[in-house]
């Protein structure tokens, strides 16, 4: 006899939902039969707000677009503002933008491990990786004043010079980290609670991958090579030496070892920034922004976030304000077309952890 | 002998003093001031000291979070919420945007004044606050419950009318359940 | 290297297409093509097909109020050959009409819908309920230019006063706590 469905609201009020959205579920028994995304509850209209702000009052609402890890989407503006101007930037900045980048991703990394095993009830991993959070948001602290919000990668290059002492105090961070994920592992990988509640779940099919739009690291969990660093290099990416991971799956397992080894490759990075930075310059200083007029025409430009590829695409009509801003986030497919396939034939119970594994970031859908 | 004025207020000092130290949070991200709470709660800072901890459904709840901005989307969800929760129930502020609409004063879809909608007994402000000021706020909570000033449910019960005309007027449709407790 | 491939991308997309206005300064990493709105779903999909560029970046609108005309992006990216594409066309402002290519693409299905609610702009043939991001919304679609948000927020919602030099709020929250306004703060305060 067949089962009768019933609809399930998981969200907006949910603690395993990663931030304000809903999942409206149809399931029979405990299998989803069919998944709709709800999103909306974080619309503030940014890219209206920035038409009313000239090209540098815009650049400040940008952090709020994606909070977890807002450096990849100011990056993404300001490329795209001097891709426009043509502004060139100094090497020195695009190496600071880098090491921001890199930190910025390996924080996200960490909220990521916990919020993975959060979602999956295992709660010690959140109490580690957020808490070793902090010494990345000391660095961003001490280097731009904030915590969260850094505002730092501005058209131009970056608002300030490394302090003193501060390369040290990156590298001896890193040092720590080394050895940290040597515990995460050990705490994670090694969890047989973990393995069986993530292998062969949540899959994404590898020949739909690329023509569904997924990105990132979802589809270098899928066993194919993609990364906007290697592929579209933006900044210095193309004079530093890392490796892409890829993994056959599809699956959340795969998808968290991809993770796992991009931390590394963070820390590679992030190493080699601060050996190769050249001294110089770090701002091509831009008018008064008030008379600052871009030339008439379009840019689009693309980084390597944690969740994907993020892209801004802005319009300028020759004059002082923007008249279209459009962000593109790797939620905005993530998290809508592409959860829903992946939900349909999932247990209710790994909900939260597929919709982690993807990266789901709502506030980046909405804007 | 609960009728008598001095038995009262000792039964009230006592029920205060617990209630300070049990600030059961509801779990409920409202906006982008939701980054700061996992650092809040986890080992460095570790909230959970005060006695301030996550719950994962609104009747077991006692604090309800407002981090940031409200959409009139959410807003109409966080009255839903809120209605649902059980006395005794403090509401958070937590964000310059709750306070008079911060970077988002000339947004369409955003609520500038969180306490014409909903009774604010706390407000943090900055953008973003530090979880230094987070545990801060939840101190002056604690502070206010103390003293019994944390009233912020009953003045919701007193007004409700006003709180209700002001809902409905950034709520066009109103299609929810009336909770009388 | 990359000229070539450019210009045998643009002879092939000019063979096939003729009416195709292509807008390429080599400049720019990217190609650019400018077509009717009838052409774009046959060229979206012969792009993607024939000529690999299989992964859609982005998809865009764009409000050109004074010229009567919404313009739509398609931004497309070879996985193989790494370059991008930009498909433009333009529609007719006050009655914007446009296939569905959702069976491209699946996920220029929700680019549809943010369209349809933001700009107006109707996909004939898009199945999807009319909300997506905004609830109850009863203006003109809100990211036109000719609709002032500002405005609107004016009207609509509450705003504190003293929010233009922050006196009134700094003086409400002392106040409310009993605290004293510090000294140094005093000077600011009514």
């Amino acid at each position: 006899m067949r089962e009768k469905a019933t609809t399930l609201y998981l969200g907006p009020q949910h603690p395993g939902i990663t931030g304000n959205m809903m999942v409206r579920l149809k399931v029979e028994g405990d299998t989803i039969v069919k998944a709709t995304t709800e999103v909306g509850y974080l619309h503030r209209a940014f890219e209206k707000l920035q038409e009313r702000r000239n090209w540098l009052q815009a650049f400040t609402l940008l952090c709020r677009f994606c909070v977890p890890e807002p450096d990849p989407v100011e990056e993404s503006y300001a490329r795209a503002v001097e891709l426009l101007e043509g502004r060139e930037v100094p090497e020195r900045a695009k190496y600071i933008r880098v090491l921001m980048l890199e930190l910025a991703r390996m924080g996200a990394y960490m909220l990521w491990y916990g919020g993975q095993n959060g979602s999956l009830g295992l709660y010690t991993m959140g109490q580690w990786s957020v808490g070793d959070r902090n010494y990345i948001l000391d660095l961003f602290e001490e280097l731009t004043g904030g915590r969260v919000y850094h505002m730092y990668i501005w058209p131009g290059g970056v608002r300030r010079d490394l302090p003193e002492g501060f390369a040290d105090k990156v590298l001896r961070t890193m040092d720590y980290f080394e050895k940290r994920l040597k515990d995460y592992d050990d705490l994670m990988f090694d969890n047989t609670i973990f393995q069986k509640r993530t292998q062969g779940i949540g899959i994404v099919p590898k020949e739909k991958a690329v023509e569904w739009g997924v990105v990132g690291p979802i589809l270098r969990g899928c066993g194919i090579k993609s990364d906007i660093r290697i592929d579209d290099p933006y900044e210095v990416y193309d004079k530093l030496d890392f490796v892409v991971p890829t993994h056959e799956g599809g699956d959340i397992w795969s998808r968290a070892l991809v993770r796992r080894e991009e931390v590394r490759q963070s820390i590679r990075i992030i190493r080699q920034v601060i050996e190769k930075m050249p001294s110089g310059e770090i701002y091509n200083k831009i008018p008064n922004p008030h008379k600052w007029a871009l030339p008439k025409g379009d840019a689009y430009a693309r980084t390597e976030a944690v969740r994907g590829e993020v892209g801004m695409y802005i319009v300028s009509d020759g004059s002082t304000h923007p008249r279209r801003t459009h962000f593109r986030g790797a939620a905005y497919v993530h998290a809508i077309t592409l959860l829903e396939k992946v939900l349909v034939g999932a247990n209710v119970a790994d909900v939260s952890a597929i919709m982690n594994s993807l990266g789901t970031c709502p506030p980046e859908i909405e804007r | 002998m609960i009728n008598d004025k001095n038995s009262q207020k000792i039964v009230d000092i006592i029920q205060n003093w617990a209630r300070k130290h049990s600030i059961w949070v509801l779990g409920y991200g409202t906006g982008c001031g939701a980054i700061e709470i996992p650092p809040t709660m986890t080992s460095r800072y570790d909230a959970e000291r005060l006695g301030v901890r996550g719950a994962a459904t609104p009747r077991q709840a006692d604090v309800l979070l407002i981090t940031g901005y409200l959409t009139t989307k959410t807003l109409k969800r966080v009255i839903r919420v809120y209605e649902q929760m059980q006395d005794p129930k403090y509401v958070i502020g937590f964000g310059s945007c709750t306070i008079n609409g911060g970077m988002y004063y000339d947004s369409y879809n955003t609520i500038k004044v969180l306490d014409k909608y909903l009774p604010v007994d706390v407000y943090i402000n900055g953008c973003m606050p530090r979880p230094e000021a987070v545990l801060s706020g939840f101190g002056q909570l604690q502070k206010r419950i103390a003293e019994g000033r944390a009233d912020g449910a009953k003045q919701y019960k007193e007004n409700l009318e006003w709180y209700r005309a002001n809902q409905k007027k950034i709520i066009p449709n109103w299609v929810m359940p009336e909770y009388n407790w | 290297m990359m000229k070539e491939l450019k210009e045998h991308i643009i002879r092939r997309v000019k063979a096939n297409f003729t009416e195709a206005e292509e807008n390429n300064d080599f400049t720019y990493d990217r190609l650019d093509f400018t077509v009717k709105k009838e052409v774009v779903p046959s060229l979206l999909l012969f792009l993607k097909e024939e000529m690999g560029f299989k992964h859609l970046s982005h998809a865009s609108c764009v409000d050109w109020l004074e010229e009567g005309e919404l313009e739509l992006v398609f931004i497309l990216w070879s996985p193989k050959d790494k370059i991008k594409v930009f498909v433009r066309t333009r529609l007719d402002r006050d009655n914007p009409v446009m296939d569905n290519m959702d069976n491209i693409w699946p996920q220029l299905h929700t680019y549809e819908r943010e369209f349809r609610e933001m700009f107006g702009v109707q996909f004939t043939g898009l199945e999807a309920p009319d909300e997506f991001i905004l609830e109850d919304w009863q203006g003109p679609p809100p990211f036109r230019r000719d609709f002032d948000t500002a405005a609107y927020a004016e009207k609509t919602f509450w705003h504190r006063p003293g929010r233009e030099d922050a006196q009134d709020v700094r003086e409400t929250i002392a106040n409310r706590d009993g605290e004293d306004i510090p000294d140094f703060a005093k000077k600011y305060s009514r």
